[in-house]
């Protein structure tokens, strides 16, 4: 798993993205002041997509990890193995980023344990340091390091919320769902579908939004658009790509997913 | 204030109804307070029923006066499906059913029109409007970005805020095209209330009548600009089919634009409406219609306006130009055989109601203020706070008018030119962002900036009238003569269970201001336990599943120092580190977990007298629905209901605790609540704070919910409640408790975000939906 060298995560070729607002100014300043990010937002509304182009644009590797509840800290921090006889110590994605001055992105924060998450907050805060216990080093970031963090306020769990003391270390950037002219932009460009079709999708997806009061969860994010634009690109008929594409990814609920499914029959 | 006089009735009519009224009723029979009621059920009425209705109330009066009162009451919705000739074949049944079966009957035979009455007048079936309204709304609402009422009537129309549509349609066989007609039906009037059919306030309203001629006057008594418009014509309802048709041309061109899908799955349909349509003749827009159906069949785009009456439309006409299709109604007017008869219009059209969009729009404007004013107030909170800071003097009365040393110097801030965003188009697309009070500029949250959207789209200005008074309330004075907000001092009580109110105006709590008692509710029998459970037993058993399956949450967990396997990566690990001279953990095995949820719920139900009714009653099912699930799932739980009257009252309902058992006595409890008193929010949310926080539990919830604002009888009201509400939830919160709020309120959304917080709170805009959204809620809550 981490056995990736470093090279291996520098982004080469300039990934699209539209830029929605300031978004940029403010993590660009970020990263001069050493300052952590912590990027919220719904769903497939570029947030991942935001931290390539931020690297790619810094030209640092990005590292990133995507958290699950059984992560631990040695998946973070790094492990001894035996090779060969030997023992090697294997550095985790967070003390590579540390080591090479990288950005180490964690995805979906909220899904780790609490107790794994602890492990960013010297690093979080100007000590800016990685205490690696078993080496009994302690990793001292280089100015080109940077923290990032993602994670969706839209799930309510209780459970999965962020600590106050882990949040108050970050500024936060909030990318919600770009206004429609950009949103069009964005999936007629990553779909391959004419301005036309795309501003359809959008209408579309602004629909579904309008759901959220009436018991849909979230509604379709620009990701989904991407998708169904695809798939209209390679010849699906539209309303079979929205159908397998939005409707039914939104909800298993018969009503919502047959209202959605009026939606997209009216429009195409 | 705007719209305060009854806007419909002129005192002239009221008159001469109560005279009317006295002619059939004897004066000795009536009392002024039965009068004033009769006078206000007719006034709810269109006027052209109202003559009818009083027909019927001499018929039905002598025979029993609470027999007329129910009738009026049942009138109105009624005539929604009735035409006007069958209100007496309707009248006859109510009065059979009453001699034969009695009061109670007869208000049943009223109630349920549909199987009583129209299905068997019509012997019709076919698709049923109430069999798909749920997907339809939900449709038209993210179709429109807005809510829209879906309720019953015999033609298809609007009235800007509910869309009606026919109890049934049958013009296909096959449900699925039926379906498609009333998505067509309810889109085509979401399109007209889109395309401004129902146009109050033409933009140059003198310059407009100017043009038509001297027979229109800007400044007549009459208050409906439509009226104004259509008066004046010799033949009214002839400029009002011309009217119609143009505004049923732009609908239908905007609709193949918007929902170029919905328009071709919908070609047959107008191909039948074609082939059934009566050959043209010479009736007077027969042709045009014949156009317009023959261009929808075969998928055309339609060009604005059709047939031989274009000529004498002004060329190139701008879709959305409202002038343009008043001076085109006139023309075409003026150009049209007086004497030829009109072609009916095609059934999709529905009918024109300008009087009851009117009277619809009069109380959504008022509506829209109330909760405009009210939440700004709320957002300019605390920027009047700390500007009173300064303002020593005395209190001043209520009826004191504007307050020159208040600081509260309100003023509007309009993107762009003040005179381009009078535009309805222009006040669309640049909602009002801002208001200024003082020098400083207030940004208005999301919902501010959509109540002030509608604002501008109605009145094309936002009056200053609404910021004063929002400010004025904001101030802390009296913005309606029962919110006296100056707090009366009394007397801290001693006993049990006392607790503080937060004072918002003081910054500083009211020590032992509440009293608080705790009660038990005499569990009820009945057949609503039974009844509920066998109507949502599809529901619950899938329910069980689903809180069985977060239930057996079973997980590996590695690094144990004994366990059922060995760890691998543990065990590499060790080795490593002991090659590598390092201590070996001894944690090396692997153990199945049962995940130990840890939870303790508190349901805390609103019993407030606001609740009655349907609202009631779901909050019951709701309550079994979830207990009976919760019982599959094994958290702790307890249900509580609250409610009370002034601070020496505040009463909590037990129905279930902590550690009670769920049984036929916890049920009978819930079967056995009803609605109370009043809603005062504080003391419960800080009694339960405190039981909930000596429970040993890693993560506790208190869910509330509601149907409305904090409000008591004494002046915990407005932002005292709001402010006082919001304090318990932030202490409940220090004590690492979790709130959750559930509110059905439809103005909830003002309020609502200051009082709970963005994330903790949701909004269900359909009380029906809580028993099956209540425990989903609680599932994405706890996992």
């Amino acid at each position: 798993m981490s056995s990736q060298k470093i090279e291996e995560h520098f982004i080469t070729t300039e990934p699209y993205y539209r830029e929605q607002g300031n978004e940029l100014t403010i993590a660009l300043a970020a990263f001069q002041h050493k300052i952590p990010l912590l990027l919220k937002g719904p769903t497939g509304s570029g947030k991942s997509r935001f931290m390539q182009y931020l690297a790619w644009k810094l030209g640092r590797p990005l590292v990133t990890v995507s958290c699950h509840d059984d992560l631990s800290t040695s998946d973070l921090v790094g492990r001894y193995l035996i090779r060969g006889g030997e023992t090697v110590w294997l550095d985790g994605p967070l003390t590579l980023a540390v080591r090479h001055g990288g950005i180490c992105y964690l995805d979906e924060i909220v899904e780790a344990r609490k107790d794994t998450t602890v492990v960013i907050h010297p690093l979080a805060d100007d000590r800016r340091e990685l205490p690696i216990e078993k080496k009994g080093e302690i990793l001292s970031a280089p100015d080109e390091f940077m923290l990032a963090l993602s994670y969706n306020p839209g799930y309510q769990s209780v459970i999965k919320d962020l600590k106050p003391s882990t949040r108050q270390r970050f500024i936060a950037l909030e990318l919600g769902y770009p206004a429609p002219d950009i949103e069009a932009e964005i999936v007629s460009h990553e779909a391959g579908v004419s301005a036309e079709e795309a501003e359809r999708l959008v209408r579309l997806a602004e629909m579904t939004r309008g759901l959220e009061d009436a018991g849909l969860p979230e509604g379709a994010s620009t990701r989904l658009l991407i998708h169904a634009g695809t798939l209209m690109a390679s010849g699906i008929p539209p309303r079979q790509a929205c159908k397998v594409t939005i409707s039914e990814t939104l909800s298993d609920d018969h009503e919502l997913v047959a209202a959605v499914d009026e939606m997209i029959s009216s429009l195409y | 204030m705007y719209g305060v006089q009854q806007p419909t009735m002129t005192s002239t009519t009221q008159e001469h109804m109560a005279g009317q009224l006295a002619a059939i009723i004897p004066e000795a029979e009536l009392n002024s307070w039965e009068l004033e009621e009769l006078l206000d059920c007719l006034n709810e009425l269109d006027s052209r029923h109202q003559e009818l209705v009083l027909h019927q109330i001499s018929v039905i009066w002598p025979v029993s006066h609470s027999l007329c009162l129910a009738f009026l009451e049942a009138v109105q919705p009624a005539l929604e499906c009735l035409a006007a000739d069958q209100l007496a074949a309707w009248v006859r049944g109510i009065l059979d059913r009453y001699e034969s079966q009695g009061l109670k009957e007869a208000r049943r035979f009223m109630a349920d029109l549909d199987s009583h009455f129209v299905c068997k007048l019509r012997g019709e079936t076919g698709l049923l409007l109430s069999a798909i309204k749920g997907r339809l709304g939900l449709y038209l609402r993210g179709v429109a970005g807005r809510p829209f009422d879906l309720e019953r009537a015999t033609q298809p129309g609007t009235d800007t805020v509910t869309i009606f549509l026919p109890r049934s349609l049958a013009v296909f066989s096959n449900d699925q095209d039926n379906f498609l007609i009333y998505k067509l039906l309810a889109s085509l009037q979401w399109a007209f209330v889109r395309g401004n059919l129902y146009c109050h306030e033409v933009k140059d309203e003198r310059g407009l009548f100017a043009k038509l001629g001297p027979a229109w006057q800007a400044d007549t008594d009459s208050e409906v600009f439509l009226d104004r418009f259509f008066q004046p014509f010799a033949r009214p309802e002839l400029a009002m089919a011309i009217y119609h048709f143009l505004h049923t041309v732009r609908a239908l061109a905007f609709l193949q634009q918007r929902l170029p899908g919905l328009m071709s799955d919908s070609r047959p349909y107008f191909q039948l409406m074609a082939r059934n349509s009566p050959p043209a003749g010479t009736a007077f827009l027969a042709a045009e219609y014949a156009e317009l159906l023959e261009q929808l069949g075969a998928g055309q785009p339609l060009h604005l306006p059709a047939g031989s009456i274009s000529r004498h439309c002004q060329p190139q006409r701008r879709q959305d130009d409202d002038q343009g299709i008043f001076l085109d109604t006139a023309a075409i007017y003026q150009a049209a055989a007086k004497t030829s008869p009109l072609a009916p219009a095609p059934d999709f059209q529905g009918s024109l109601t300008v009087e009851r969009a009117h009277k619809r729009r009069q109380a959504r404007r008022q509506e829209v203020e109330q909760q405009f004013i009210e939440a700004l107030s709320i957002r300019i909170l605390p920027a009047v706070a700390t500007s009173r800071e300064d303002d020593a003097g005395p209190e001043t009365g209520p009826d004191q008018p504007q307050q020159p040393d208040s600081g509260a110097n309100l003023s509007l801030r309009l993107p762009g030119d003040q005179e381009e965003s009078r535009d309805r188009d222009q006040s669309a697309e640049h909602p009002v962002r801002h208001v200024r009070l003082d020098d400083e500029s207030i940004e208005l949250d999301s919902r501010l900036q959509e109540l002030g959207r509608e604002i501008m789209d109605d009145l094309g200005h936002l009056p200053q009238l609404y910021l004063d008074s929002a400010a004025k309330m904001a101030a802390g004075r009296s913005y309606e003569p029962g919110l006296s907000t100056s707090p009366q001092e009394g007397t801290p009580l001693t006993g049990t269970n006392l607790y503080d109110e937060w004072d918002f105006r003081r910054q500083g709590f009211r020590h032992n201001w509440c009293h608080l008692l705790e009660k038990d509710i005499q569990p009820s029998g009945g057949t609503f336990i039974s009844t509920t459970l066998t109507e949502h037993r599809g529901v619950i058993k899938q329910l069980k599943r689903q809180f069985e399956q977060m239930r057996s949450h079973h997980r590996f967990i590695g690094r144990q120092r004994d366990g059922d396997d060995i760890d691998l990566d543990a065990l590499t690990e060790a080795v490593a580190d002991q090659r590598a001279g390092l201590p070996a953990s001894e944690r090396l095995f692997i153990r199945q977990l049962r995940d130990e949820r840890d939870i303790a719920a508190l349901f805390l139900v609103d019993m407030s007298s606001s609740t009655e009714g349907w609202v009631g009653k779901t909050i019951k099912e709701s309550l079994l629905v979830m207990a009976e699930a919760m019982e599959s799932l094994g958290d702790r739980y307890a249900i509580y209901g609250f409610s009370g009257m002034r601070r020496t009252r505040s009463e909590v309902f037990r129905v279930k605790e902590m550690s009670e058992p769920y049984g036929t006595t916890v049920q009978g409890r819930i079967a056995a609540l009803s609605p109370k008193d009043y809603t005062r929010m504080g003391p419960p949310i800080r009694h339960f704070s405190k039981l909930l926080a000596g429970v040993e539990a890693r993560v506790r919830l208190l869910i509330i919910l509601t149907d409305g604002k904090p409000e008591d009888y004494d002046d915990y009201k407005g932002e005292y409640a709001i402010e006082d509400s919001r304090h318990a939830l932030i202490e409940a919160k220090l004590l690492g408790i979790h709130p959750f709020c559930i509110t059905v309120d439809h103005t909830a959304h003002d309020y609502i975000s200051h009082l709970f917080g963005e994330v903790n709170y949701l909004f269900l805009d359909d009380v029906k939906k809580l028993p099956r959204r209540l425990p989903d809620i609680y599932r994405i809550l706890t996992t």
